[in-house]
């Protein structure tokens, strides 16, 4: 009975000496988290900020997840003001210096992506314009690999002894990224140039590496609901242009785009913009397969 | 069939598989010949070509900057002048991270005087933050709002009503705005949240029950904030509040605080739907001349219920008795309803109504618009 006892301890400090060992990451969003999951495998501890059906431009800066930062050793943010309004507030309650802007722990994965729609000049006016340029670049999987080589070197920063650990990851990431992407792009090819209405201005990497062209916005503005006039200039575009399809996400209602379809016959699709947008949605990939499947399915 | 033959056979015969083969791989390859050669070429590539470079806008080390305006209408009872309009107070905002140990924050107001019109240049705000103090702790210096309960540390822009509680305003005016230092401490809880605020102040200048002592004696202050994460979408916080310090008697007063706010946000429509139950309670402590006490009480308790993306509605209960006077019994009742543009824009309506055992009844409708230019940070949870 002893020996049991002491073999359960031993058991418990060894877990526990285990999850101490790993690297604690804290993530904005579940791309970023699925992604940190795949290049660290079983050397990290990852959770994420805002859930995959959430919008990641309103994240209520709860305590809680103060706790998470002021523990972890790296933190990886979307970047390009996605979530100015919530994650600035949360690192410097953290009273956590590993994870301040600037420090190792810090990890910005826009580093190097290539960004669209970068305005020239900003004005309010024209709605929730991101100054640094759209900042949805994870829907386009070669950005994956971007990211994927930002949280690579900033786990490298902080784990230099697990180097090529992750860098073998890296390597395999963008291998399968490498032989999704053709597979995703024989499934889209017979759609290249098909026109679609989106409800956000959130999908122009995807229009881009797809060649898919959004005609409108549901949003007159980016971040202003849709107004009657708006709805009446897309029934019309969905007229004129044949449209079939309407792409929403999971955290607008579908009220105003139901009543587009209803008067075109235009279908509401509700595609996942983050892993975890729905229940199959369980990694990086499986969000193209998703939204893939899903927007053929809609435009057949 | 001589061996030349057969073998020609062989050769036509695997020639035409091959070439069905082949033929089936190019009507696979064709429909996306471009996308795919583009797509291949890049793959193929040993290296990624570098991303051209992109200007991130220019590099600056100025500060966020914005302004937020304060537009108020109001129409009450009982006065000599029963309607204004105006700006109400603009506030300056100045965030910044000062280098990799520290952020500090500027909050400056241009507000108007009740009684001459004219407006005035004053630090509201004016504080360093650290950021990498060890063992969770943060210091803040310079002139800040204090830490006591729910609406005292928020910017009055940011309250979903426009006139403080009776209760709040009886006790703390327009609220503990003080200079000094501030320790603050992330308790290692692993079960919930928990911080614990120490502040040590000059003491406000005019302050109902609290005064700035000639002597050495300062206001204190401790707070002990408890925040559950019920669910995804609902929340619960549970603070106390102590503080102590010198009245305009040259005494003390003491009064403890309790707050409990309920939120509820789904998480995935929570730009379309939220409710909140916040309510405070004071109990107040004050000494005054010939050794007398005032033992008196104050409360507030109201909900925000956002009915659409745009729209909220808040209703307000206040009870109050005064520090001085626990024989004043003050009732007020509002209603605000709140339309938000964007969040850079709200337009909000009240209508209030106190009765008290001293005075008159006031009525009074309200209205506010609040528009912010720039770059304004978040505002606690």
């Amino acid at each position: 009975m002893k020996l049991k006892i002491v073999f359960i301890l031993l058991a418990c400090i060894g877990m526990a000496a285990a999850n101490a060992a790993k690297i604690n990451v804290v993530t904005t969003t579940a791309d970023l988290k699925s992604i940190t999951e795949l290049i660290g495998k079983d050397k990290v501890d990852v959770s994420s900020i805002a859930t995959g059906y959430q919008n990641p431009h309103f994240v209520d800066p709860k305590p809680s997840y103060i706790i998470k930062l002021s523990r972890a050793d790296m933190f990886v943010t979307v970047g390009l003001d996605l979530e100015t309004g919530w994650s600035p507030q949360l690192l410097s309650s953290s009273r956590n210096p590993k994870i301040q802007k600037g420090s190792n722990g810090y990890v910005d994965a826009s580093v190097g992506v290539t960004l669209l729609q970068v305005p020239s000049s900003i004005n309010r006016g024209e709605g929730d314009i991101h100054i640094y340029g759209n900042p949805h670049y994870w829907l386009d999987p070669v950005n994956g690999k971007q990211i994927a080589k930002n949280i690579c070197d900033g786990l490298e920063k902080i784990s230099p002894e697990n180097k090529a650990f992750f860098e073998a990851n890296l390597k395999d990431f963008n291998t399968k990224i490498d032989l999704k992407l053709k597979e995703w792009a024989i499934k889209m090819s017979s759609y290249k140039g098909v026109k679609i209405i989106a409800y956000h201005n959130e999908w122009c990497y995807f229009e881009q590496r797809f060649g898919l062209i959004i005609v409108d916005f549901m949003e007159p503005k980016p971040g202003i609901p849709p107004t009657p006039s708006q709805l009446v200039k897309i029934i019309s575009e969905v007229k004129s242009n044949s449209i079939k399809v309407i792409i929403s996400s999971p955290y607008f209602t579908t009220s105003s785009s139901d009543v587009v379809s209803k008067q075109t016959g235009a279908k509401t699709i509700v595609l996942g913009t983050s892993v975890g947008a729905f229940d199959n949605i369980k990694d990086y990939f499986d969000l193209f397969d998703y939204n893939i499947d899903k927007l053929i399915q809609g435009l057949n | 069939m001589n061996y030349f033959t057969q073998t020609a056979l062989i050769t036509v015969f695997f020639s035409s598989i091959s070439v069905n083969l082949f033929s089936q791989t190019d009507s696979i390859v064709k429909p996306d010949s471009v996308l795919l050669k583009q797509i291949e070429k890049q793959l193929n590539s040993s290296q990624p070509p570098p991303p051209p470079v992109q200007m991130r806008t220019s590099p600056t080390t100025l500060p966020d900057i914005s302004v937020v305006g304060d537009f108020q209408a109001s129409y009450k009872n009982n006065v000599k002048r029963n309607f204004d309009a105006g700006i109400n107070e603009a506030e300056l905002a100045l965030q910044s991270v000062v280098d990799p140990y520290a952020r500090a924050d500027f909050f400056f107001t241009v507000g108007k005087d009740p009684v001459t019109g004219k407006f005035s240049l004053d630090l509201e705000e004016g504080y360093l933050t650290t950021l990498s103090l060890p063992a969770h702790l943060q210091l803040k210096a310079g002139k800040f709002k204090s830490a006591m309960g729910r609406i005292n540390p928020v910017h009055s822009h940011a309250l979903p009503f426009i006139s403080l509680p009776n209760a709040y305003e009886n006790y703390f005016g327009e609220g503990i705005n003080d200079e000094g230092v501030s320790l603050s401490w992330l308790v290692p809880n692993s079960l919930f949240y928990q911080e614990l605020v120490v502040q040590f102040t000059d003491g406000p200048i005019d302050n109902p029950s609290f005064s700035r002592s000639v002597g050495n004696t300062y206001l204190e202050l401790l707070h002990l904030k408890n925040f559950f994460e019920l669910s995804a979408n609902a929340t619960l916080e549970l603070g106390f509040s102590g503080i102590t310090g010198h009245n305009f008697l040259d005494l003390r007063t003491n009064i403890a605080a309790m707050d409990l706010t309920y939120k509820w946000k789904p998480v995935q429509f929570n730009t379309y739907q939220s409710f909140t139950w916040q309510s405070e309670a004071y109990f107040s402590n004050a000494n005054i001349l010939n050794d007398k006490v005032v033992n008196s009480f104050g409360m507030y308790s109201f909900i925000n219920f956002q009915f659409s993306r745009r729209m909220f509605f808040t209703g307000m209960y206040s009870y109050s008795n005064k520090p001085y006077s626990s024989g004043t019994v003050e009732n007020s009742y509002s209603a605000t309803i709140g339309w938000y543009a964007t969040e850079f824009q709200k337009l909000e309506i009240e209508g209030k109504m106190t009765t008290s055992n001293m005075d008159k009844e006031q009525n009074q409708i309200l209205l506010r618009w609040i528009f912010v230019i720039g770059t304004h940070g978040a505002h606690q949870y």
